[in-house]
């Protein structure tokens, strides 16, 4: 950018203050709920007086460590599942050009498509009658997979699609049987993309309500909490409840953050 | 000649191998649950079993009945205001990540899309948190004397605020992801050959990136559309939507049959609006060159 008439910064400026007015709309309730979990006086905390009750009531709701379990069961679970057919799915669709890749490739992406709701009734009903799967974590768990699986997808091929398949051939020109050239060579490299599959498809299936409510019957994960307090009014309970959610779910994004860059820099190889 | 046969057969094996599993879960656990509710929305419930008694009387009811059909176009304007919205403001948002972000693009872009991961509804509780009346706003106003602003507790309005909120990361994801293989240069030569910014971007911008702008408009309309938790607990008593009327069915009723129906109307309206933004997009003329799941150089 040589010469940037002052028109082109006002341009920019504009820009540049929606991208920070949408960070503040995104960000502003999530830090508000994790500040008021830490006060007492939680309906306007001005001046806070800050306490660690509402985490210690938490602890003690009988609910929250069976739903925390559950929660944690359904979201690797899910992650095994949708990083193992998603990765497979990449690997194939890549490395082997078949004709079927576009019928293919939208049928891996469809469950992008489909809302929530839509997936998660029809499950149920598919599911209990026909499968004989009613309120088990199972079903919540087959239910959440296919649009995890989805995300899956797209985040491993996006960095298997700067993977040199040549490196496979020169594995195998060595002898090495496809198994053990995936083993020792595609994988090293792809590492990052799959932790990362799996991390987010951990995350989704961890919070999500829409797809599991109806499969779940009266098992309950820390979603169904939420849900359930709500529905009786906001109690402070379930901002310490959000904050441990939220803190998880920075903790598992930071990671995510180091896999990309980490991703970027083995993956790069064919872009310079 | 007998071996060339043998490797391209183990060839095809293998894809298949890899590639037909993961397409057999989803069919199975996707598309076959969907389509079990099209049949059961042709049946009847009685007692909460489904009785096979082939019937059009579900239909009738939803799309025959007015009080169906005005919560069915409630949903449809709210996902058409609220994809609106999210596309007019995530436009400039992802191409000024896009192209003045340079090396901090990945960190600004995951930054909008890290909300999303804190499921619905603790961003909706966290939403309610703020615009609802013991919220941040409303106590805010109370402390300043002044009148609470009644249009964020509990209307549609509210709802419709918590559904950007919820869907907007996937917006400027989309368009940015389009624009990271835009090339930036051509607007310089349109520029050099005299048309003014917005006729550049008319012509040259918004064309080439349709493709990832109209997969963004779909990822957006479709699970607001579909909306139930954030109408339910933003949207107060007159603010339910299709969503919540469909989710009833399965809950306290029981009456699956008519739920199943309202479901496939549903999905058939999310199916319409996809096909309608797909026959928009000119393969050739986004900018496709298939080098993501097509050919590779």
């Amino acid at each position: 950018m040589a010469a940037v008439s002052r028109k082109e910064w006002a341009v920019v400026g504009t820009q540049a203050g929606m991208l920070g007015i949408l960070y503040i709309f995104l960000y502003l309730p999530i830090f508000f709920i994790i500040f008021v979990s830490f006060v007492d006086n939680t309906v306007w905390p001005f001046p806070p007086e800050w306490t660690l009750k509402w985490y210690q009531r938490l602890t003690i709701m009988s609910d929250f460590h069976e739903g925390f379990k559950n929660s944690f069961l359904l979201g690797l679970g899910t992650a095994c599942i949708s990083t193992f057919f998603a990765g497979i799915a990449a690997i194939g669709l890549l490395k082997y050009r078949t004709r079927w890749r576009g019928v293919l490739a939208v049928i891996y992406l469809s469950p992008l498509f489909v809302a929530g709701l839509l997936i998660g009734i029809s499950t149920l009903m598919f599911n209990r009658n026909i499968l004989g799967l009613h309120g088990t974590l199972t079903s919540a768990i087959l239910a959440n997979s296919t649009q995890a699986m989805a995300f899956a997808f797209l985040v491993i091929l996006a960095q298997l699609a700067r993977y040199d398949w040549r490196m496979d051939e020169a594995a195998m020109v060595f002898g090495a049987r496809p198994l053990r050239t995936f083993w020792e060579v595609t994988l090293p490299t792809i590492w990052p993309s799959v932790f990362g599959a799996f991390l987010i498809s951990f995350i989704l299936a961890f919070n999500n309500l829409e797809i599991s409510f109806y499969n779940l019957g009266a098992i309950p994960t820390l979603p169904t909490i939420a849900w359930g307090t709500l529905r009786h009014g906001i109690e402070p309970e379930l901002y310490a409840l959000a904050s441990v959610i939220n803190f998880l779910v920075f903790f598992i994004l930071i990671i995510l953050f180091f896999l990309i860059r980490l991703g970027f820099v083995r993956l790069g190889y064919r872009e310079q | 000649m007998v071996a060339f046969w043998k490797i391209r057969r183990s060839q095809g094996f293998r894809a298949a191998l890899l590639t037909l599993p993961p397409a057999l879960f989803i069919i199975f656990f996707m598309i076959l649950p969907l389509i079990t509710i099209i049949v059961y929305s042709f049946w009847r419930t009685e007692n909460y079993t489904m009785i096979p008694d082939w019937n059009l009387n579900n239909y009738a009811t939803v799309l025959g009945q007015k009080t169906y059909l005005t919560f069915l176009w409630r949903s449809f304007i709210m996902a058409v205001c609220v994809t609106a919205i999210s596309l007019v403001y995530s436009y400039p948002v992802a191409y000024f990540i896009a192209k003045r972000g340079g090396r901090y693009r990945l960190i600004l872009v995951l930054l909008t899309a890290a909300p999303f991961f804190t499921g619905i509804i603790l961003r909706v509780t966290a939403m309610q948190q703020i615009l609802g009346p013991i919220g941040l706003i409303n106590m805010a106003m109370m402390h300043l004397g002044l009148e609470p602003i009644k249009i964020f507790m509990y209307t549609p309005f509210a709802t419709g605020i918590g559904l950007v909120y919820l869907w907007i990361p996937f917006m400027v994801l989309a368009i940015y992801l389009s624009l990271l293989n835009f090339n930036f240069d051509l607007l310089e030569v349109a520029n050099v050959n005299g048309a003014k910014p917005w006729r550049a971007f008319l012509e040259i911008t918004w064309p080439l990136n349709w493709m990832g702008t109209a997969i963004g408009i779909a990822l957006v309309f479709i699970p607001t559309f579909a909306a139930a938790i954030t109408p339910r607990f933003l949207g107060g008593v007159n603010g339910a939507l299709f969503g919540n009327i469909l989710e009833h069915e399965f809950g306290a009723t029981g009456t699956w049959a008519l739920g199943s129906a309202m479901g496939v109307v549903m999905f058939l309206i999310c199916l319409l609006v996809i096909v309608a933004v797909w026959k928009t997009i000119n393969l050739k003329r986004s900018g496709y060159t298939g080098s993501l799941i097509g050919e590779q150089e």
